[in-house]
């Protein structure tokens, strides 16, 4: 069964066209990377997936639920960070992480080895008892990204992961999702506007552009389909921008 | 804050009264008489008698005002000749009072009024001395009293058909004074919660965990039950606290006047009955779920904080009018125009059935609320549709983009 499957995808809002029959798949236990500009449609993508907003045209699944006719189904089985999610400020970070795990847990053991959990991904220590408020923008994207797969959610679906954050912290967070992903077998569905981290993470890409997904497959197949050191060159020579 | 700043407010006005009260009852009075003969002695003796009287030695009256500027006095009585002479013959002994108006404050005018109802009790006993005088010289019938003040009315209210021998204006004071509270307990609680309830979804948006929430695997459904439900606890415990205050406050306000009456309500079996209550409970909660859900529908549409409150002002203003109105008057009392706007706020309907059901008057209370339940759904199907779409996350309202809008056709 693919982990995602989304085909000929639309949505718009207004005028605006954010997608335009996208389509792609995602297999289980594969990191996905979506890349592209702003305004490429990545988001709106994961938006979708996360039965946020609903696609004006096309079809989306998630291991077989379909996101607009079950969208409690896909909301048990996935867990969405979004690009600029933020957190309860009068929350200290491991009140943050105990509430977030009372969704998902059917019991206190379950929920307190989620917190757990949560609590190693993060690697915050001791700082878990200080208020979010207190906290530096590398230190609540960790505490976001621990929340969002302190559950081992079948599909994690991340927008722009390291958003924002320094060389340090980043490298810090691609290595959180990449270490949890294969050892927890966990989906993941990532956008990022940063072609070296997608290249690095992710075992297949998809590139978007306007809307519409102009190329897709593992990072070695598209250096190779288009002869190119790198997939910067890839996204350049797919769109035809110079 | 509100169970501090009530009794605060009303710590402040009791001793701002306290004292406005110690000032008249330690105000002496200035008396200047130019007068002689024993009826304006005895008239002197008995201002004597009552209180602080400064005696004013003066060679005329012009004198005796400028002596008089210069004590603590706040008022002067003064004696013109003829005053005994008039009296004796049985004319119109008249006096005159000089308020020395200094501060222009409360004291003053009521140290006046103090001196008018000690001349007042004086005319009184004067008179009733006078007329018993009269009759025995004349060996007239009846009592000085009834000569004097020949029809007295003596004041029956019936209230559901039980006949009290107590003034009816006695007994709507008591009703009003309690009935009022009822009222601002029911808008003070909406108050409360809209703000809460906008609060609690414009702070999701603001600080960027909505999108998160909304998609935790709970439905909106639940989502809109818990921000409603946390809105009503918070909404109630807030209304406890303001009333809480606000009674301390109305006892230490209104502590220095003298008590009207000593009745209670149950003295004159009128009063909210287990029954009565019990729907004034439903009319709080149905009000409370419709306005909630009003608030969260609106700030749904608000990008933070503030704007959600700005929004909700306007929610605020159909509820607290008919609430102002309706405090001190009644509904039919109202233009015919003025009831219909009115009747069409379903607010209005909270006010009216809080005053039937203090009243008894539960035909009124139950249609009121058949009216706010109505209501109530169609708000509640409007917020669950808002929830349950992606418009929870893209609805997006700005009076400044309207006003551009506007502007650009």
């Amino acid at each position: 069964m693919h982990a995602i499957q989304a085909v000929d995808l639309g949505k718009n809002f207004g005028s605006t066209q954010a997608l335009r029959g996208a389509g792609f798949t995602v297999n289980e236990n594969e990191i996905y990377g979506l890349i592209g500009p702003n305004g490429a449609g990545k988001t709106t993508a994961l938006r979708i997936l996360s039965t946020l907003i609903s696609a004006s045209s096309g079809r989306a699944e998630v291991f077989g639920f379909d996101v607009a006719r079950h969208p409690e189904k896909v909301r048990e089985i996935i867990s969405y960070l979004p690009e600029e999610a933020g957190l309860y400020q009068h929350l200290t970070g491991l009140e943050f992480l105990e509430f977030m795990a009372g969704f998902y847990a059917d019991d206190k053991e379950e929920r307190d080895s989620f917190v757990e959990e949560g609590r190693l991904i993060s690697g915050l220590g001791e700082r878990l008892r200080d208020r979010s408020d207190g906290y530096s923008k590398g230190m609540k994207r960790r505490l976001l990204i621990a929340r969002a797969l302190m559950m081992k959610p079948r599909l994690a679906i991340l927008d722009e992961p390291t958003s924002g954050l320094d060389v340090i912290q980043s490298v810090h967070v691609r290595n959180m999702i990449k270490d949890y992903a294969d050892k927890q077998g966990v989906t993941v569905l990532l956008s990022s506007h940063n072609i070296l981290e997608v290249e690095y993470l992710c075992d297949r890409v998809a590139l978007m552009d306007l809307g519409r997904i102009v190329a897709e497959g593992t990072p070695d197949e598209l250096r190779a389909r288009y002869g190119a050191k790198n997939l910067e060159d890839v996204f350049m020579e797919v769109t035809n921008h110079e | 804050m509100p169970i501090i700043i009530f009794p605060v407010m009303g710590g402040a006005i009791r001793i701002s009264q306290e004292s406005v009260q110690k000032a008249i009852v330690g105000a002496s009075f200035a008396v200047y008489t130019d007068d002689e003969g024993f009826v304006t002695e005895a008239f002197l003796e008995y201002l004597y008698r009552n209180n602080t009287v400064v005696p004013i030695e003066a060679v005329s009256l012009e004198d005796a005002l400028r002596q008089f500027q210069e004590t603590d006095s706040s008022a002067l009585i003064y004696i013109p000749r003829g005053y005994h002479d008039n009296l004796t013959q049985s004319m119109k002994g008249e006096l005159r009072v000089y308020a020395n108006l200094r501060k222009l404050n409360m004291a003053e005018t009521q140290s006046t009024n103090v001196v008018s109802s000690l001349i007042n009790i004086y005319n009184y006993y004067f008179s009733i001395n006078k007329i018993g005088r009269l009759l025995e010289q004349t060996g007239g019938l009846g009592t000085p009293e009834a000569i004097r003040s020949p029809i007295s009315i003596r004041y029956a209210s019936i209230l559901k058909g039980t006949v009290l021998d107590i003034p009816p204006t006695s007994i709507i004071s008591l009703v009003m004074s309690q009935s009022i509270m009822l009222p601002i307990m029911v808008i003070m609680m909406v108050m409360f919660a809209i703000q809460m309830a906008a609060t609690s979804i414009a702070l999701e948006k603001e600080q960027k965990t909505l999108e998160t929430l909304m998609t935790l695997p709970v439905s909106r459904l639940t989502v809109l039950a818990g921000k409603l439900s946390g809105s009503i606890v918070i909404a109630i415990a807030g209304s406890v606290s303001y009333l809480i205050g606000f009674g301390y406050y109305m006892n230490s306000a209104f502590a220095f006047v003298p008590e009207a009456t000593t009745m209670s309500i149950d003295e004159v079996s009128v009063g909210i009955t287990p029954f009565g209550m019990l729907l004034v409970g439903v009319v709080i909660f149905v009000t409370l779920v419709s306005a909630l859900a009003m608030a969260l529908s609106i700030a749904v549409f608000a990008d933070n904080v503030r704007s959600a409150q700005s929004f909700t002002g306007i929610l605020i203003t159909p509820i607290m009018i008919p609430a102002i109105i309706l405090m001190f008057s009644d509904i039919d009392m109202l233009p015919q125009t003025v009831q219909w706007i009115l009747l069409v706020i379903p607010y209005t309907h909270s006010i009216i059935a809080t005053k039937a059901a203090f009243l008894g008057d539960y035909f009124v209370v139950i249609r009121s609320i058949a009216f706010i339940s109505v209501w109530t759904f169609a708000v509640l199907y409007v917020a669950a549709k808002i929830f349950s779409t992606e418009r929870i996350i893209t609805a997006q309202f700005s009076f400044g983009d309207l006003w551009k809008k506007l502007r650009r056709r």
